[in-house]
């Protein structure tokens, strides 16, 4: 799996392409360990391109929304696809990363454009 | 014998690497047999390498290494799957039981996901090896 970091006016946006499994999980925390450290605490994971995600890759997720939160900011999700929208509502996990339409969306101050 | 209308296996290391390329073997499958629904090649896919994953991070070797086998086959109406830990100790896994409500846990949610997404799942010791299967109804997987 392969990620970029885009460092928007109000967040940073962490694009992931690929899997994101027990191979990448680790690889995804470290990149957002590196953006938060850098005082981008706000943060929007754009999984557009992840077409897969499992158990480990939701924990990693869980893991780095807490280390935004810790930081005093949040972390995200945004274009979510059809499987990782499955492995969210089947764990309830929807309830704790809501899946936001776009990267833009995710941080809207209107707040209203959950998909 | 129930006709297999399409099936790939794999064999290698325990490893995160096999799992890897388990993903592609699934890949092959669903190629090879593109009458089965989306949803169901989502939901079995989601489990086999969910218990694959297990396998890897959780099997005990009762000797040198762990060896992951695992085939796969897709049936008239079924999906099925078995996976095998080659030379690993004997174990338990809590199928039956419920997934902690605690939100902010960062593992433990691989089992319930595999039970929401199959019609069966049993783990059991055959011989020297610990065996998943996982089979799920797919009404509409019939070439």
């Amino acid at each position: 799996m392969q990620f970029t970091v885009e460092n928007r006016p109000d967040f940073a946006e962490v694009q992931g392409v690929g899997r994101l499994n027990m191979v990448s999980a680790p690889k995804l925390r470290e990149v957002i360990a590196g953006v938060v450290a850098g005082g981008r605490t706000h943060v929007v994971v754009n999984l557009g391109g992840t077409d897969f995600m499992d158990s480990s890759g939701l924990g990693a997720l869980i893991g780095c929304l807490k280390l935004a939160r810790q930081a005093g900011g949040d972390l995200r999700i945004a274009n979510v696809q059809p499987q990782v929208r499955m492995v969210l509502e089947l764990t309830n996990m929807n309830r704790v990363l809501t899946p936001y339409d776009s990267a833009e969306a995710a941080f809207s101050p209107r707040g209203d454009s959950r998909d | 014998m129930t006709d297999v209308l399409a099936e790939v296996s794999r064999s290698g290391p325990a490893t995160a690497e096999t799992v890897d390329a388990l993903h592609d073997d699934l890949d092959r499958l669903w190629a090879a047999a593109d009458f089965v629904p989306d949803l169901d090649r989502m939901a079995f896919a989601t489990a086999v390498i969910e218990a694959a994953s297990n396998v890897v991070q959780h099997a005990v070797p009762s000797r040198e290494s762990v060896q992951l086998g695992v085939d796969i086959s897709v049936r008239p109406h079924r999906l099925h799957a078995r996976i095998l830990e080659i030379g690993a100790a004997p174990a338990s896994v809590e199928l039956a039981g419920e997934h902690g409500d605690d939100e902010e846990a960062e593992s433990g949610r691989g089992l319930a996901l595999i039970r929401a997404l199959v019609s069966t799942v049993t783990f059991e010791r055959r011989g020297a090896d610990n065996v998943w299967v996982l089979w799920r109804d797919a009404p509409g997987a019939t070439s």
